[in-house]
């Protein structure tokens, strides 16, 4: 093969990853809305939060995070999660390790992790943010739930 | 016990490296006079993406390039990640690159320059958007049951 097209297929190779790229950061950290109406099992997720279990919701909106051992950005999503939760008494973050758990991944349909479940007060899934949100996703999200 | 804690720079580097290598193992694999140094440059890398799976990335020769030559020139990470991430995908490009030198010693065409771009396009999304490998790919082996 002559060198021109080694190097266009290179380049086509180059130029079809960063579309790849381009694409995938859209999807990541946003919000979507859903309208299942799942109601969040609290029993069933086992969620534990400094070594106690987790007996009730948000009173306002819950943030239920799934992490995985795996997970690059789940650290640094739990701790934009833990900010937000610190600075308002109504909010409540919950993260959820479903290394183990494929039932939880395939119940609530998790892909990747972190996946953000966000719920309201009574713990039904009100949207799902697919990866490490963004800044403008959470306040949008806290915004949607001001009483 | 507190897990491994890496420098999420780190890895994004090597994986810069890696794909710039795996780019010029495209080039390379696509004409017959020079498939054969495609194929060694397969294997190096092959053999890195080894070490890398095997003893982490903190042990990969890209990382002490790193610690030694970049870290220094650059500030403190804003934080430390788990060292457990980029090992993942260091045994995914293992696995890529291993079944490129499979394909090509079982003489099938374009078997090396395949693996070598699926391979380049894992490490170029990793090095450019940090994209990483074990949050988008783990869950979904384990719910298809394809790893336990």
């Amino acid at each position: 093969m002559d060198q021109t097209s080694r190097l266009l297929l290179v380049l086509g190779v180059i130029t079809l990853a960063s579309i790849l790229g381009l694409i995938w950061r859209t999807t990541q950290g946003r919000a979507k809305l859903l309208k299942s109406g799942l109601q969040v099992d609290l029993k069933e997720l086992g969620a534990t939060k400094d070594g106690l279990p987790v007996m009730a919701f948000g009173e306002r909106i819950t943030f239920l995070q799934f992490s995985s051992e795996f997970c690059a950005t789940c650290k640094s999503t739990a701790r934009v999660f833990g900010e937000l939760e610190s600075h308002s008494s109504d909010v409540l973050h919950i993260e959820v390790d479903i290394t183990n758990r494929i039932d939880l991944a395939n119940k609530y349909n998790i892909l990747q992790t972190p996946t953000t479940l966000v719920l309201d007060k009574r713990g039904v899934v009100q949207s799902r943010i697919g990866g490490a949100p963004k800044q403008n996703t959470l306040e949008e999200q806290l915004g949607t739930f001001v009483i | 016990m507190a897990k491994p804690q890496i420098d999420p720079r780190g890895p994004r580097f090597g994986a810069a490296i890696t794909a710039t290598a795996l780019a010029v193992t495209v080039y390379l694999g696509l004409d017959a006079s020079t498939e054969a140094a495609a194929f060694a440059l397969l294997l190096v890398l092959t053999a890195l993406f080894a070490i890398g799976a095997i003893f982490g990335t903190g042990k990969h020769p890209y990382a002490w390039l790193f610690k030694t030559f970049v870290r220094p020139r650059l500030g403190a990470p804003a934080e430390l990640e788990d060292a457990a991430p980029p090992q993942f995908a260091q045994a995914v490009g293992l696995f890529v690159a291993g079944v490129g030198v499979v394909l090509h010693l079982a003489g099938v065409e374009y078997g090396l320059v395949g693996a070598a771009a699926a391979a380049f396009v894992a490490s170029f999304l990793n090095a450019v958007f940090n994209y990483c490998l074990g949050c988008q790919i783990f869950l979904g082996l384990k719910r298809l049951k394809v790893i336990r």
